[in-house]
């Protein structure tokens, strides 16, 4: 019997196996059809904003996913790759003229190489030795490379800041240009990006880096060459980095240095965390509740602030205070993350009939 | 169960040396664990190493698999007619050369399966583009190692019925031979097996005795062994030929039955607590 690309089954597992994919081709499905036709079709453009934002906290997030998660390497700085991709694709767009893809491709690489950079010294140290140097990249990078020099390239603005005419972003005859636009290719990278890290995660390299993070010293006994295994994770993490500030350009249309500031790295860190680390969910589940909760806050003190009078000048105070009681409430009872809970409920539900 | 080491031992081939220690030192502090160790293992036999607690029989495996922390201070250890005094632990593997620890090294939150197809990591090329659009070649030979893994590896060490359970949460003996599938999976030329029997119950040993004899002596596995063990029954049933460590250093070499009669072998195990000179049978 030859099955269908793609799918591969060993014979002793076949029967089972078959159903199952079936089951998960067709919830596969209906997840694609809501989300390219249902929501843009009945959400507005300001939820479909809201979704924007969490998507592109999603794939900002993917890259830390895959150092912290999945390597074992902890990352302070990943808003660095971000921007430097951000602002690699707006100059190539703005000062070459090169296509939008090509662009997008080139601020992949250049924030991969960047990434890779400043893992070098994982050659030689470990643990807060390297959360140094990848804070050293977040501060060279952002405030000093950005801000100072690649920023004033584009000759107007101010700070750094860099714009591109709207209609720039097309793929083809498709020009990137509303909200709902953004939205539909945001969608469309969210899903490249998850299914290549699904792949990534459960082949061979994938199982390096998890060996790397669980006992590098039985991994290195295995033949894993720890040094080449690191540095790839921080080229592809960085990669990934560049996709979400590509992704962030063409959904502002203008990028600034202020936009990946170090507390944006904590942010993702603390997505992770609350997501759960070392989940292909995690980012997923904790950039919709971090983004989530921002939201909830604004529409909570939105109409409080005809009220009472200076609540909005407090805005920020309180946001920063929901979000450190979010983070310790979560590391007090859901240590594991949201993804955890998640599996558990699964499990629950697929043992129904039987839970008893 | 009396075993004869007649019946036991197949007629074999023990060729020319394969690994060659010598002249090996290494000092930690002022303790000086490796004090001018020479041997030679040859193609095909099993050797091992006994001595007392910390006499260097695990210094002297983590130095011939290159562990951080383990480089020689003097010394040499060839392999293959390679010297691989100063390579890095993976491209020892790479030639060859795998291995089980004294306190198990699984990787305890992934599966069986995923611990055993990271012993085949070196053997497999999929690299992060084909592992990442998952498609034609990488499917392939995820399948391909998923089989060659359920025939051999999982034949010889009988784990199957373990394969997707979590590793941390097996029991110990189970573990050990977990981590003995994985050594084999990276199909070597040469293991060292670090107190494969420490922890096991009669019945535990007796098979783990067998899936090295197997690793030792069919044809599609034939790994020269180096055997850390303090169960003696299984040192004398099962080695070609036993070296004695003593203070980090070398104090016998030679055929079992010999061995285990030298006066200064008798002498360094005197004084040793009785639990780790014992015999299971
Ligand atoms: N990494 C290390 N650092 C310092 N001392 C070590 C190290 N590894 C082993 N030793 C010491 O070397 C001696 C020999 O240890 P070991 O080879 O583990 O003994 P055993 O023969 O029981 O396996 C012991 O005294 C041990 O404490
Ligand atoms: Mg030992």
């Amino acid at each position: 019997m030859k099955l269908p690309t793609g799918v591969h089954f060993d014979n002793y597992e076949a029967d089972h196996a078959w159903w199952k994919t079936r089951f998960v081709w067709i919830r596969m499905v209906l997840l694609l059809f809501v989300l390219l036709w249902v929501i843009p079709q009945f959400v507005g453009d300001y939820w479909l904003s809201f979704l924007n934002m969490v998507g592109y906290t999603i794939l900002g997030a993917a890259g830390v996913q895959l150092l912290i998660g999945y390597t074992g390497l902890i990352t302070l700085g990943h808003a660095a790759p971000i921007g430097f991709g951000a602002f690699a694709c707006a100059l190539s767009m703005y000062l070459f003229n090169i296509p939008y893809l090509l662009s997008f491709l080139i601020g992949m690489i250049a924030a991969g190489l960047l990434s890779l950079l400043f893992g070098l010294p994982c050659v030689r140290v470990k643990g807060f030795y390297l959360i140094m140097t990848t804070m050293a990249m977040q501060f060279i990078t952002v405030d000093v490379i950005l801000t100072q020099f690649l920023g004033p390239l584009a000759g107007k603005g101010r700070g750094g800041v860099l714009a591109i005419e709207p209609g720039m972003f097309s793929i083809g005859p498709w020009v990137i240009y509303s909200v709902k636009d953004a939205y539909i290719w945001m969608i469309i990278i969210c899903i490249i990006v998850q299914v290549f890290m699904a792949n990534l995660m459960r082949t061979r390299v994938g199982r390096a880096w998890m060996a790397i993070r669980d006992n590098d010293i039985a991994a290195e006994a295995l033949g894993v060459n720890i040094v080449y295994y690191k540095l790839l994770a921080f080229f592809i993490a960085g990669a990934l980095g560049g996709v979400a500030g590509c992704y962030w350009l063409t959904n502002l249309s203008i990028v600034s240095p202020e936009h990946f500031m170090f507390p944006w790295s904590l942010w993702l860190v603390g997505v992770i965390l609350i997501g759960g680390v070392g989940s292909l969910y995690g980012h997923i589940f904790g950039a919709i509740f971090m983004t989530g909760v921002l939201e909830v806050v604004k529409l909570v003190l939105v109409p409080l602030a005809d009220i009472i009078p200076g609540t909005m000048e407090k805005f920020l105070y309180i946001k920063d205070l929901v979000f450190g009681l979010a983070i310790i409430l979560f590391l007090i009872f859901e240590p594991n993350g949201i993804s955890y809970r998640w599996w558990q409920i699964k499990n629950y539900i697929h043992l129904w009939p039987f839970s008893y | 169960m009396e075993w004869k080491r007649e019946e036991l031992r197949v007629e074999k081939e023990i060729g020319e040396p394969i690994l060659v220690v010598e002249n090996a030192m290494k000092a930690f502090g002022g303790l000086q664990a490796l004090n001018n160790i020479s041997f030679e293992v040859r193609r095909g036999e099993i050797l091992s190493i006994i001595g007392p607690n910390g006499a260097g029989k695990s210094v002297m495996l983590n130095c011939i698999n290159g562990l951080p922390g383990y480089r020689l201070d003097s010394g040499r250890i060839v392999f293959d007619g390679q010297d691989i005094t100063n390579w890095p632990p993976h491209k020892r593997a790479h030639i060859g050369i795998s291995r089980t620890f004294q306190k198990i090294e699984l990787f305890g939150g992934m599966t069986v399966l995923d611990n055993v197809k990271l012993g085949r990591h070196m053997k497999m090329n999929t690299g992060w583009w084909d592992g990442g659009i998952y498609w034609g070649k990488a499917v392939k030979e995820e399948a391909k190692h998923r089989k060659w893994i359920e025939e051999k590896v999982f034949e010889t060490c009988e784990i199957e019925i373990y394969r997707n359970r979590i590793t941390g949460m097996l029991p110990y003996g189970v573990q050990k031979r977990i981590e003995l599938a994985r050594a084999l999976a990276m199909g070597p030329r040469l293991l060292l097996l670090d107190e494969p029997m420490a922890g096991l119950n009669l019945e535990e040993v007796e098979d783990m005795t067998r899936f090295i004899l197997d690793a030792n002596e069919e044809k599609e596995w034939n790994c020269t062994i180096i055997l850390v063990e303090h169960d003696m029954g299984v040192v004398m049933d099962i080695s070609d030929r036993v070296i004695v460590f003593d203070w980090g250093a070398k104090i016998a070499d030679g055929p079992p039955e010999e061995v285990q009669n030298k006066p200064e072998v008798i002498r360094a195990y005197l004084g040793e607590v009785e639990e780790t000179y014992i015999t299971r049978r």
